[in-house]
């Protein structure tokens, strides 16, 4: 028979309750209050917002240092205050607005050894939120304050110096002038002590060495490395958290000093280890993955590593196994991590197809999470950065391709962007099947996103668009081309943005490209895109931008007389009055650039507009006078082998000149 | 036929004999036990007979314990405070603890019939964490649907009502004291004895000796030939 509850006074009112502490009551009356009031709130946000609306703080935190306070009033107040700041953001603005910092910060050296527990305990909660104001290291008062909180030995106290670090400590200067006072061996010191102090200075310790080599090597050297070997220990110890925030400390470390770090062993350790933690239960499960993104980005060969302690089959099992529980954040970080891992190589694109990585990506894309949906279009972008991939049709899909375009309207700007980013890829068709794209109205959505005000989104579509007009047939072009029309189109080759203006000439190269007919369109509309691609070209914007230029003219100068010609008005506009060509054509400092590519599709320009009859003086004497031909005759011995040998017809073209 | 070693008792008793284990070890181990279960005047007396320091201040053993006691009993309200003057970041920072002593408070104005007050709990405490925390809903289904029932404890989710239950919230509060003192929330002596029952049946595999089988004696068997 299980034992009776005695009766329990039910709580009073929020509104009561918050009127005692200001109606002048003490004693007993106003303790039992402010005990109340920390009970009712502590774990519970709904009743914190209660009391912040009810303007509590400022009159709990006027408890702190009133004159007539007794120890017990102080320490409830200290306890209630920092719940206040405890995971509610606007209770730790309250918190900070009434002036808790310093109050808090004078009772440190209060008589009362419980007063200081409490207000050391509530200064940490503070400092561990980003609100907390940043602590100036470099004022020697304050340094030596933060060094007589370092050597206390309550476990409260040198907790709170170790967040002020964490939280504080940025600049170089300031990570310095810790080095130098010492801060870093006391740290080191009190890695020896509870897990929570142990935690607090593996993170304060990130802090100081981060992006700097000095205080890295400084922490190496401490002790001829023992404090070294016991981080070495740490990520391996009992506890996930301090595992986890061990191996930040590591990769910290590493990042800043990266010569001590030739072996790959503590690398290799350092995935074992951050794989495992993915598997924990709460914050340490959902940050590891990000940390393990972290520690092999960019990295060839720690990709390498990864795949050979089966990165991807652990990471593909846990999510196949929890893929409908797992919080979105960790589910965010294990497709990261993924993504990153099929960022560069070949070989790990592959075991992620084996693994069917993609079928399972593909059903993320309708996560309800923004951050899911991003981090799903980022695998399958870098899953079919993949010729080999490409070639066999595997993304061009309708299940993968669908799904993407419906993205391609989502309400997050990140996740449209990630999308547009995953279309590239996949629009590339370099099968003999038609794309799926054409069909489901992809292209039209990518159209109108042409026309979008966010310059990325822009620069995506229009690039999303140059690939799906590669190599296509005649009819499907010019289905494009329509959907796109030539005004948006001259409007994005004079976009602001240079690398728009680079993707739409490059869009409008390949459709041109092979042409026929197709110029029809470009000579459309008084002939604006020519006008605008001759505008840009003169006023010579980035080389990429030149180079799709000149390759866009060099399209269409491949076909009749009348294209020919309007490619020579381009490169070499007639002034109105005088009725002679200017005689500094921008071709003639596109053929002497630096750029291999712009020299040689100018060049191909030049070839096309004198084949097959580069007898045609007209053409030749006009390029003759704007002092071309001479340019082209000082590239006999081009460094480059193709602008060299290659187009042949040129040796003709020069010796008859 | 077995391919299976045999090793016979004196052999095998020769062998574990050679094998030292400092007997600061072994007391540190039951001292261990003791503090992390909560035994404090065992943990006490050990200490003094043995000279054993425990690794925790044995005072908020006494704390702990007054803790789970509450809950045990079904006084939640008071373990809750005492939980907060004990620390007040534990139940800050341990939302699925906090909600279950909730729950379980619940539970408990239910088994007293107090059917107007907890339907007043259960909308103005229990139902704002459902909104905070999707992932307690369905716990909070269950046990508000105790309320629709005349025969509570016969009904579909009447092991709320059990004992075990409040055990399962109290050793909960226990493991969260003990972690918010940096110590650990298990005994080390249970992991130790799962570890030789692995390495028993690993063994067996392998040879045959003299097994413990009971571990409350620790007594070695004869090996079955």
């Amino acid at each position: 028979m299980p034992a009776t509850a005695a009766a329990e006074a039910p709580p009073s009112a929020p509104e009561k309750l918050a009127a005692r502490l200001s109606s002048g009551e003490a004693g007993e009356s106003l303790l039992t209050a402010l005990r109340e009031i920390k009970n009712q709130i502590i774990g519970n946000r709904t009743k914190k917002l209660v009391y912040l609306r009810l303007h509590a703080v400022p009159r709990i935190v006027a408890l702190l240092s009133a004159p007539s306070s007794p120890p017990p009033v102080i320490v409830q107040a200290a306890a209630a205050v920092g719940s206040f700041a405890c995971g509610v953001e606007e209770g730790v603005r309250a918190v900070l607005d009434a002036g808790a910092v310093p109050h808090l910060t004078m009772l440190l050296s209060h008589p009362d050894a419980k007063v200081i527990d409490s207000a050391a305990r509530t200064l940490r909660i503070i400092f561990q939120s980003k609100m907390a104001p940043k602590y100036d290291f470099l004022l020697e008062e304050n340094k030596a304050f933060l060094l007589s909180l370092l050597n206390s030995t309550n476990e409260n106290i040198t907790e709170f110096a170790a967040s002020i670090i964490a939280h504080s400590c940025e600049k170089p200067t300031e990570q310095t002038s810790l080095c130098d006072a010492g801060v870093m061996q006391k740290l080191v010191y009190l890695l020896g002590g509870s897990t929570n102090q142990r935690d607090t200075c593996l993170d304060a310790i990130s802090a100081i060495v981060r992006t700097n080599s000095d205080a890295a090597a400084k922490f190496i050297s401490i002790g001829n490395g023992k404090a070294f070997n016991s981080l070495m220990g740490l990520i391996q110890d009992r506890y996930p958290r301090t595992r986890l925030l061990a191996c930040v400390c590591l990769i910290t470390v590493e990042r800043a000093f990266p010569v001590y770090f030739q072996e790959m062993q503590i690398k290799s350790k350092l995935i074992v280890i951050l794989l495992d933690l993915i598997e924990e239960a709460g914050r340490v499960g959902d940050d590891a993955p990000f940390v393990l993104k972290g520690l092999i980005e960019e990295s060839e060969e720690l990709h390498r590593q990864a795949l050979s302690v089966t990165a991807a089959e652990r990471l593909c099992g846990y999510m196949r196994k929890g893929k409908a529980v797992l919080e979105a954040r960790r589910l965010e970080g294990i497709l990261l991590v993924l993504g990153e891992l099929s960022s560069k190589l070949e070989q790990s694109r592959a075991k992620l197809i084996e693994l069917q990585v993609p079928t399972l990506v593909i059903d993320l894309l309708k996560h309800d999470c923004a951050q899911v949906r991003t981090a799903a279009c980022c695998v399958i972008k870098n899953i079919s950065r993949s010729l080999k991939n490409l070639c066999a049709g595997r993304f061009g899909t309708e299940s993968t391709v669908m799904p993407l375009v419906q993205l391609l309207c989502d309400s997050s700007t990140s996740v449209q962007t990630s999308a547009l980013d995953a279309i590239c890829n996949v629009a590339v068709n370099l099968t003999t099947k038609k794309s799926v794209l054409l069909q489901c109205g992809g292209v039209s959505t990518l159209s109108q996103l042409a026309r979008s005000m966010h310059s990325e989104v822009r620069l995506k579509s229009v690039r999303a668009l140059r690939n799906l007009m590669f190599l296509l047939d005649r009819k499907d072009k010019d289905f494009i081309f329509t959907e796109l029309t030539a005004s948006t189109l001259t409007t994005l080759i004079s976009d602001p943005d240079p690398l728009v203006q680079e993707q739409a000439l490059a869009l409008a190269g390949n459709f041109v490209d092979g042409c026929g007919d197709s110029t029809k369109y470009i000579f459309s509309e008084d002939i604006s895109i020519l006008n605008a691609v001759s505008r840009q070209l003169k006023s010579a914007g980035s080389p990429g931008m030149c180079i799709q230029g000149m390759s866009f003219l060099a399209n269409i100068a491949a076909e009749n007389d009348l294209h020919k010609d309007a490619v020579m008005d381009c490169i070499l506009p007639v002034s109105p009055d005088l009725n002679i060509s200017t005689p500094n054509s921008f071709l003639v400092n596109f053929l002497q650039s630096k750029e291999r590519l712009l020299r040689l599709s100018s060049l191909w320009c030049l070839v096309n507009l004198v084949y097959p009859n580069h007898k045609n003086s007209l053409r030749v004497s006009a390029l003759h006078s704007a002092g071309i031909i001479s340019q082209l005759k000082t590239m006999v011995n081009d460094p480059c082998l193709d602008c060299k040998v290659d187009p042949f017809p040129l040796k003709e073209f020069t010796l008859r000149s | 036929m077995s391919t299976r070693k045999m090793i016979i008792r004196d052999e095998w008793e020769r062998k574990l004999k050679e094998v030292k284990i400092r007997k600061e070890d072994m007391n540190r181990l039951i001292m261990n036990f003791l503090v992390t279960e909560g035994y404090v005047d065992a943990a006490d007396k050990f200490r003094l007979e043995s000279g054993t320091q425990p690794d925790i201040d044995l005072a908020t053993i006494t704390d702990r314990m007054a803790v789970k006691m509450a809950v045990q009993s079904g006084n939640v309200q008071d373990a809750i405070e005492k939980i907060n003057d004990l620390n007040p970041e534990i139940l800050d920072t341990n939302p699925e603890l906090y909600f279950h002593l909730q729950q379980q408070k619940l539970i408990e104005l239910i088994r007293m019939g107090k059917i107007e007050e907890a339907l007043e709990f259960a909308q103005e405490e229990l139902a704002p964490r459902g909104e905070e925390n999707p992932g307690f809903l369905e716990e909070i289904e269950k046990t508000v649907a105790l309320l629709a029932f005349e025969d509570v404890k016969n009904s579909p989710y009447g092991e709320l009502l059990d004992m075990s239950q409040r055990v399962k919230t109290a050793s909960e509060v226990n493991a969260a004291i003990l972690t918010s003192q940096s110590h650990e929330k298990d005994p080390k002596l249970p992991s130790l004895l799962k570890m030789l029952i692995w390495a028993q049946n690993r063994l067996d595999e392998k040879a045959i000796y003299p097994r413990i089988n009971d571990l409350s004696t620790a007594k070695l068997e004869e090996p079955a030939v």
